[in-house]
């Protein structure tokens, strides 16, 4: 049915019009804030609601994809860019995942932002960046993706500087923007080679060229690099990921939908799509799976010395991101969705969760002065606990499903697997159990550290969020079992398996379970018991300690690198030669030139009338003389 | 001898004309030499006076007239009492200024340029000098019927003249009465 | 040379020694009487030309010259009396108030 998939996209959009304009006018009270809630959440649900029918849709058409579009946007020269939507199995997982979490978050939103001065603001936001998400998940060709892609990044920068009357929040804001604008130079110059090539940028069209062999016309490599660039800023990895961690200043909701379910599963999302490209590139898809594993390796260990709770997520999410990448690297485009998919669910409870705790402790982000919660926000704690343990895999878990199979065909694919590869990324899930049952034990377990004052006013949080928590713990248990690389596959193929690895399958997946087995003992051998084995422990390593505590210090590599000489070269050269010298040198030299020049010219007036008449006789002459050559 | 004569009677009218034409130029020069301004005075009266001459030879005698009368008569006369009113508090200024030289570089100049000027873009004379004369009669008639306007505008002119001078006569009686005698 | 050519030689003389006479001398006086030089030298050629045409356009100009000659006259002498009696002197280069 024609104007559907416009419908998805478009009533998020309508909420954002509503609250952004109507939220202040109708002002704070009660009704105001009814209002508010209902358009804020009730229209994102009613576009989850649409798109589980546009999915019963595609199935009943026996999943040919559905194509709407929706206007023509210019017509310049012959071709023709058009606002069209396209609805296949990928963008079915997608939007089911944005409409469906984005829904849940928005709810719970309300909960958590209900003293907030500015709540109708914030949900304004919310449905704006799903507006911007649905854009980019829903659109053909590459340009609706990128003008989906550069709003979702709008929506972050607005939402991550939410509180901006702290310079620090505003800050991170613009850390995240900038770093992806980097980025963003990489997608565009990819889409102007595509068009370049091709002459259209429907996406669709453009795997269909390179099935049938483009790759002689333009080359895939470069394509996919530069693509890959753009997703390296969007989706956090080396060396773009930066900005993820100080995006941490935003809300608690915002950190769950944006920097854990959605916004940076764009580029996972891109490089999935555009399979195509990728399937005939081969050096670049092992630049990909290169570094996502690294990224991935990298943030685990930088995750395991973090003492903010919403950091420590932050770190596990750029990792799990490089799970994913690893995945798109060697071929099995469906495992990175499916990960994707069960990152969604736990990433975001435990997000969430983390809000719990940070709206039960009154605001307290550090673990340091967490501890022995369990007993006092029981349910908060359970949803935590069963989130946690997805994400380490442990089976029968979503995270076990999904991660398993990543490692599997790290291990054996054909395009790209090695075991050079599965080292690192069973290393990482080792450690990536360990710091994550460390956070679980440091916040919940143990004896409390929590400020006494802060303790009288331990609560559990509202329905609207435990209910949410619920939900999201309930999906991280069974959600595994969605097979979701199947149902990808008519779409996109799993790689094929080395032959003679075959037999390495079931120890292999035995082994996953020791590994995550292993990190939930070691976090409790060393966090559950007195806290002088943790504080050995950092002793023994302190120089690797402190170089993980501070992030590597690429922070302020990039500060040295890049920024000081910038601001060097904006200060020395544009501000102080450019503005002050050139610009304003000539304009105050120009009047400078004026005055200088009407003094001179005013000293013609001596004040002595013999030269001026002498002045009227050679004027006199003057003129006679001109008029012998022009009368 | 009577040749001569008769030959210099036939042209006397020329001749005459010549003399006082040069003995104007004369006198004009005399002015730039002359250092006491009384004797300028009285060089530019005798320039007048031959141009007075000059006028008459070529038949506009009320034109002469006019000459003698307004110029030498009113003018040069006004001249001459503030000349003797000033001078008698005076005691000579220096003669010439600082551009001397740069004046007669320039004099030359005018000169040369408008002599040559005038030679080649003389138009050839309908009449003869002196060949149009005219007595008063017509001159006041046509003064009156063609150019009346121009007649009243000049007593306007006239008036506004007396008014300033009035303006300046208050001027001056003012500032006597503010200034201290010195 | 005929006579029109001489005429208008020495009115050319008269004006060109007036403006002299201007540039040169000191004396305010006697700078007003260059002045009424020029204006002589100005009035012959206006008479040469007229004698020319039959109308009496010429003549009317000549006269209107007189007059302005005179209301000029009238006035300058007065302004030259206040700014000898503010000056205290007859000399043009103490008259340079206006510099700059």
């Amino acid at each position: 049915m024609p104007g559907v998939l416009t419908a998805i996209v478009l009533l998020p959009l309508l909420g954002f019009l509503l609250n952004g304009v109507l939220a202040t006018q109708l002002g704070g009270n009660v009704a105001g804030k009814r209002f508010v809630t209902a358009v804020g959440c009730g229209l994102p649900l009613l576009a989850f609601a649409l798109a589980i029918k546009s999915v019963l849709d595609l199935q009943a058409g026996g999943y040919v994809p559905l194509v709407e579009t929706a206007y023509r946007w210019a017509l310049i020269g012959r071709s023709s860019f058009d606002v069209a939507f396209y609805f296949d199995r990928l963008t079915a997982i997608m939007v089911l995942v944005v409409t469906g979490v984005g829904s849940v978050i928005h709810i719970y939103s309300v909960g958590y932002m209900a003293h907030d001065k500015s709540f109708g603001r914030f949900f304004a936001y919310l449905n704006l960046f799903l507006f911007f998400m649905l854009l980019l998940v829903l659109g053909r060709s590459l340009l609706v993706l990128f003008v989906g892609w550069e709003g979702v990044g709008l929506a972050s920068y607005l939402l991550i500087g939410f509180w901006f009357d702290d310079l620090a929040n505003a800050r991170a804001g613009k850390k995240a923007f900038i770093t992806n604008r980097v980025g963003d130079a990489g997608f565009l110059l990819g889409m102007f080679v595509l068009y370049q090539a091709f002459g259209t940028l429907d996406m669709d069209r453009i795997n269909a060229a390179f099935g049938v062999g483009a790759a002689a016309v333009v080359p895939a490599t470069l394509v996919g690099v530069l693509l890959f660039i753009g997703a390296t800023g969007k989706s956090a990895q080396i060396p773009l990921h930066v900005w993820l961690p100080d995006a941490m200043a935003g809300p608690t909701p915002v950190s769950a939908l944006i920097h854990a379910a959605t916004m940076v599963t764009a580029g996972v999302y891109l490089v999935a799509r555009m399979s195509g490209v990728y399937l005939q590139a081969p050096e670049a898809s092992m630049l990909i799976a290169v570094i996502g594993v690294a990224t991935a390796f990298f943030a685990a260990t930088i995750a395991i010395t973090q003492t903010d709770i919403k950091k420590v997520l932050a770190y596990s999410t750029i990792s799990q991101l490089g799970f994913m990448f690893l995945a798109l690297g060697v071929g099995a485009y469906g495992v990175a969705i499916f990960h994707l998919v069960t990152h969604a669910f736990f990433k975001a409870c435990l997000f969430l969760g983390a809000g719990s705790v940070i709206h039960a402790l009154s605001g307290e982000q550090d673990m340091r002065k967490m501890g022995g919660l369990a007993r006092k926000i029981p349910v908060t704690f359970v949803t935590f606990a069963v989130a946690t343990a997805a994400i380490a895999g442990i089976p029968p878990l979503a995270g076990f499903f999904s991660k398993d199979e990543i490692l599997w065909y790290a291990f054996a694919s054909t395009q790209g697997g090695s075991p050079l590869l599965w080292l690192v990324a069973a290393a990482t899930a080792l450690m990536t159990a360990f710091y994550m049952f460390r956070l679980l034990w440091l916040t919940f377990l143990g004896n409390s550290r929590v400020d006494p004052e802060v303790e009288h006013h331990v609560h559990e949080s509202p329905l609207s969020m435990t209910g949410v928590l619920v939900l999201l713990a309930v999906l991280s248990a069974v959600g595994g079992f969605i097979a979701v690389p199947h149902f990808l596959a008519p779409q996109l193929p799993l790689p094929a398996v080395h032959e003679e690895l075959e037999h390495f399958e079931t120890p292999l997946l035995v082994l996953s379970v020791v590994l995550a087995l292993v990190g939930l003992a070691a976090a409790a051998f060393v966090f559950g018991g007195p806290p002088a084995r943790a504080e050995g422990l950092r002793r023994r390593f302190a120089g690797l300690h402190r170089l993980l505590t501070g992030k590597y210090f690429i922070d302020e590599l990039y500060e040295r690198l890049i920024g000081e000489p910038l601001v060097w070269v904006s200060d020395r050269v544009f501000l102080r030669l450019g503005d002050r010298r050139i610009l304003d040198g000539t304009l105050d030299g120009m009047a400078a030139l004026g005055r200088r020049g009407g003094a001179l010219l005013g000293r013609v007036q001596t004040g002595s009338l013999h030269l001026y008449a002498w002045f009227v006789a050679l004027g006199i002459v003057g003129a006679l003389l001109w008029s012998w050559h022009h009368v | 001898m009577t040749a001569f004569l008769d030959g210099l009677l036939g042209h006397l009218d020329t001749l005459l004309l010549v003399v006082f034409a040069l003995s104007a130029l004369t006198a004009a020069t005399l002015m730039i030499f002359l250092r006491q301004p009384m004797r300028v005075a009285m060089a530019l009266i005798s320039t007048m006076v031959f141009l007075g001459g000059i006028y008459g030879l070529l038949g506009v005698h009320f034109i002469a007239a006019f000459q003698v009368l307004i110029y030498v008569g009113a003018v040069m006369v006004f001249m001459v009492y503030v000349i003797m009113l000033l001078e008698v508090r005076e005691h000579g200024v220096a003669r010439y200024s600082g551009l001397l030289l740069p004046g007669v570089a320039g004099f030359a100049m005018v000169l040369g340029a408008i002599l040559i000027s005038i030679w080649r873009a003389l138009p050839a004379p309908n009449k003869a000098t002196g060949g149009a004369a005219f007595g008063i009669g017509k001159f006041s008639v046509s003064f009156l019927n063609e150019y009346w306007l121009q007649f009243e505008l000049t007593s306007v002119l006239l008036v506004a003249a007396v008014v300033a001078a009035l303006a300046v006569i208050r001027v001056s009686r003012r500032t006597d009465r503010t200034r201290p005698h010195g | 040379m005929d006579r029109t050519q001489m005429l208008l030689a020495v009115a050319i003389g008269l004006f060109s020694l007036g403006l002299l006479g201007v540039i040169v001398r000191r004396n305010v006086l006697v700078m007003l009487m260059c002045m009424e030089l020029m204006l002589n030298g100005v009035n012959l050629s206006l008479v040469t030309f007229a004698q020319q045409t039959a109308t009496t356009a010429g003549a009317v100009l000549v006269f209107l010259t007189f007059v302005v000659a005179t209301a000029e006259i009238a006035l300058a002498i007065p302004i030259v009396l206040l700014l000898v009696r503010d000056k205290r002197t007859l000399d043009l280069d103490a008259y340079s108030d206006l510099k700059g």
